[in-house]
């Protein structure tokens, strides 16, 4: 059932076994499989059913460095849904060496093993609709396989993993009927949680101050609570709560914030590729767009010390007219309909006038191309449900460039902090210092040397690189947008972690914190399917002990 | 036992005349209205709805199975008719979950039968109320199977034209997916054993969702579509008019996707028939080897 907390007055709401704070992915998951075990839930989300820019003002603050981070405001939404409103939909599981203590990476290492989400991840690709949980190209596409690079084979890369797409679903829309139907769901929306009160003894959460967005107050006592409000919002909840745990909620060893990793992406270098070249999408009997991926083999992970890293073919900059390609030309001189967070790499630098003349040659040149990506834009994508997951184009030349997404390590310095100012509802604001190490770099460097080496060696073209570049075109955009991680990071040791192998808030027995804030290390995957995999296995926990 | 099957020539009436056959314990007396002449057994010609008539067929056996199909008004004048000659003989009456109406949530018998089910639902639940004491009511989910132009026939071709698939949201309801196989061992348990009514619908039936996606599997209708909620709500409100009426005249066209059936495939009503597994000791058949025979089965109705 939908409660709008402006329809209630000032008071406290009767008490639930089990409040979730953020209606999110992870939220919405949680909540559903909780109500589903029997357990009644009370899922309190800040924003309403769409985007309000008053509310979405809450999330505003300040980063260090602007050019290494995006506006706090942006990637991540305030709203029924949360950030699955607005995400590109990309699942894959975190692979085995992911949760291993890597002695080459500080502070690596999972107090949880992979046996402990692998029962989870098939529901999670479900809750995704990421079709189903097979990621291997040879058994989850029998027919479609289609190698990446004909003849390739590579001794530190394979390309045998695929990565899945969701439709990209809105959680929010896609199972807000549920939450409606459910009866064992309260679902409040315009409801941000100010204040997590704790016992004098700082040992339980004694209530929740909710405030909505005309100033009703409301306190609720649950007698459970787990945080899933994202990887910074969580933080900053916890971070602000300082009358009784004076450094935030359960930070008695200056843990919480710190540890924060994205990913780090880039395009670069030309890939001249002599063999034929399939880098678009198949589909799986179950309808879910998939394509391989080249990933570098955990082997070589251990051989050289360096950590998880991921690549994709990628056609040459959209921007330069000079891959001769007419749809992509199309694209750039269409990209005003391009929703505005995913513009920023349509725009390149050298904009002019000859190069819209040159843009408009192509698309002039190759008419038929420029009608089949208008066709396939209106029909795989605005009127499809599950969308087409990116524009895919053949450069003319063969040329493509290598995209590549690889593993943060987590560095204690790399930190979410409170900010002097306060939004309307008097919560500071988040001060982001997101950094990047040396052994960051490392890692792109190493990748980018062996995936060369293993082309050659192939004998199926070439890849060429400046290896002085690296580091400027990994960071070119800054941190990949909307990866939070590790802030809220899981661990055995209290004195190195904030949540136990449970999610857990260490020493507070009814806290527990979800999402992509508790992993201790970042991987290659992107972290939506993993997060919403490690909700479901905190909601069995939580209702096999009886609703605490 | 001597045992009149109602429906005999129907989708469940045919196997159950063949399973009673087969038994070793029974002998079926097949009534239907207009019997087809390659069936074999012994067989009567009459009107499950005329009480004279079916007072003269009860006469001489010690059973009735009650598998008549039909619209409202038939299954409440065969109902009205066979309980009121049936006596204390056993009586086992196919109703339907439509008797529950539009009830959510994990269903079990005891819950009350819906006053505002439809007219086929309110029939249903009209003819369960006039059952008597020696009636064994069965409530079936969706029956599936070969000879089932419902549940995988019309799926079958649905999918064929990619209309149904993936639905997202609108196909998050519990299929209550029945082979009907089990349906006609349940029959058969129910003449022998038992008491009162009984959910069918196998363990962990798949949402609709899934069970589009295992019989487009089998049927080789993959890959499946994601249907976008505007298609299927032009398909069931505004294409089934003229489809339905149309589905009179000639069957070349397209099935309809009626409005209830769409509102079926998202209603969240899930059949606890643990009662049956209990009582009438039946094992469901695996969804992969049902809709693998249904498959084949539809597959050959459609080369036709």
């Amino acid at each position: 059932m939908i409660v709008d907390a402006n329809s209630l007055i000032d008071g406290s709401l009767p008490c639930d076994d089990i409040c979730v704070i953020g209606a999110g992915a992870v939220g919405i998951a949680l909540a559903l499989r909780l109500a589903d075990a029997g357990v009644r839930v009370t899922l309190i989300e800040a924003g309403g059913d769409g985007r309000d820019e008053a509310v979405q003002d809450a999330y505003a603050g300040a980063v260090t460095d602007p050019d290494l981070h995006s506006p706090l405001r942006d990637y991540r939404e305030r709203r029924l849904g949360g950030t699955s409103t607005i995400w590109g939909g990309r699942c894959m599981p975190l692979d085995p060496i992911d949760f291993t203590q890597r002695d080459w990476i500080p502070d690596s290492g999972w107090p949880i093993g992979p046996g402990a989400l692998a029962p989870y991840y098939p529901d999670a690709n479900r809750w995704c609709e990421a079709g189903q949980f097979d990621y291997n190209a040879d058994s989850a596409l029998p027919d479609g396989a289609a190698p990446m690079i004909a003849g390739f084979n590579g001794q530190a890369f394979r390309t045998d993993r695929l990565e899945r797409f969701s439709c990209p679903t809105d959680f929010g829309r896609r199972y807000r009927q549920r939450l409606i139907a459910s009866r064992n769901v309260r679902l409040v929306l315009d409801a941000a949680v100010t204040a997590i009160r704790l016992d004098p003894d700082g040992t339980r959460v004694r209530a929740l101050s909710v405030r909505t967005k005309y100033g009703t107050q409301i306190d609720l006592a649950p007698r459970h609570v787990v945080l899933c409000a994202g990887g910074l919002e969580s933080a900053r909840l916890m971070l602000a709560n300082r009358d009784v745990h004076p450094n935030g909620i359960g930070n008695h060893h200056d843990v919480l914030g710190r540890y924060y990793m994205s990913h780090i992406a880039g395009t670069i270098g030309m890939l001249h590729v002599t063999a034929p070249v399939w880098h678009g999408y198949d589909v799986a009997d179950d309808g879910t767009y998939c394509r391989r991926r080249l990933s570098l083999n955990e082997e070589a992970q251990v051989a050289h010390r360096v950590g998880n890293f991921v690549a994709r073919l990628h056609h040459p900059r959209i921007a330069d007219p000079r891959h001769g390609a007419g749809a992509l030309s199309a694209l750039y001189l269409g990209r005003a309909l391009v929703p505005r967070l995913y513009r920023a790499r349509l725009t390149g630098e050298g904009d002019g006038g000859a190069n819209y003349l040159r843009h408009i040659g192509n698309v002039v040149r190759q008419p038929g191309a420029v009608v089949r990506f208008a066709r396939d834009t209106l029909s795989k994508r605005w009127l499809a449900e599950r969308k087409y997951p990116s524009v895919v184009a053949t450069p003319v030349d063969g040329a493509y460039m290598l995209d590549f997404h690889a593993e943060q390590e987590p560095n204690r310095d790399s930190r979410v902090m409170l900010g002097e100012e306060r939004d309307a509802l008097g919560m500071p604001r988040l001060l982001v210092d997101w950094r990047y190490t040396r052994g960051d770099v490392r890692t792109v460097e190493v990748a980018l040397r062996l995936l060369a080496e293993d082309i050659r060696r192939s004998g199926c073209g070439s890849f060429d690189y400046d290896p002085d570049q690296v580091e400027r075109e990994m960071t070119r955009y800054g941190a990949y947008p909307g990866h939070h991680i590790g802030t809220v990071r899981m661990g055995s040791d209290p004195r190195h972690s904030m949540v136990d192998a449970d999610c857990r808030v260490h020493g507070v027995a009814n806290l527990h914190v979800a999402g992509a804030a508790v992993f201790p290390t970042s991987s290659q995957a992107n972290p939506t399917l993993t997060a919403v995999a490690l909700a479901l296995r905190l909601a069995d926990r939580l209702a096999a002990k009886g609703a605490i | 036992m001597r045992v009149l099957v109602l429906g005999a020539d129907g989708f469940v009436g045919r196997r159950v005349v063949t399973a009673l056959a087969a038994s070793g314990w029974a002998t079926p007396v097949a009534g239907s209205r207009r019997p087809r002449s390659e069936a074999a057994g012994e067989r009567i010609v009459l009107d499950a709805t005329d009480a004279a008539a079916l007072e003269a067929a009860v006469a001489g056996v010690d059973a009735v199975v009650n598998c008549i199909a039909g619209d409202a008004d038939t299954i409440r004048r065969n109902a009205a008719a066979l309980f009121a000659v049936a006596g204390a003989r056993r009586v086992v009456h196919l109703s339907s979950m439509a008797v529950y109406g539009a009830a959510e949530g994990l269903i079990g018998e005891d819950t009350p039968l819906s006053d505002a089910a439809g007219a086929y639902g309110d029939a249903k639940v009209a003819a369960e109320r006039l059952a008597t004491a020696n009636t064994i009511i069965l409530r079936p989910g969706c029956i599936y199977g070969p000879g089932s132009t419902q549940w995988s026939l019309r799926i079958a071709q649905l999918l064929d034209q990619r209309r149904v698939g993936d639905l997202g949201a609108a196909g998050d309801g519990c299929s209550n997916a029945v082979h009907v196989d089990d349906v006609v061992a349940a029959i058969l348990s129910g003449l022998r054993t038992g008491q009162g009514a009984y959910n069918l619908a196998m363990t962990d039936a798949p949402d609709w969702n899934g069970y589009f996606l295992a019989f487009a599997r089998a049927l080789g209708a993959v890959p499946i579509r994601r249907v976008p909620g505007w298609q299927l709500r032009f398909d069931s409100k505004i294409a089934a008019i003229p489809l339905k009426l149309a589905e009179r005249v000639t069957r070349r066209l397209p099935p309809p996707i009626p409005p209830s059936l769409a509102r079926l495939w998202a209603q969240d009503l899930r059949l606890d028939a643990s009662r049956a597994e209990r009582d009438l000791g039946i094992a469901w058949t695996p969804l992969d080897r049902g809709v693998a025979e249904a498959a084949a089965w539809c597959r050959a109705q459609m080369r036709r």
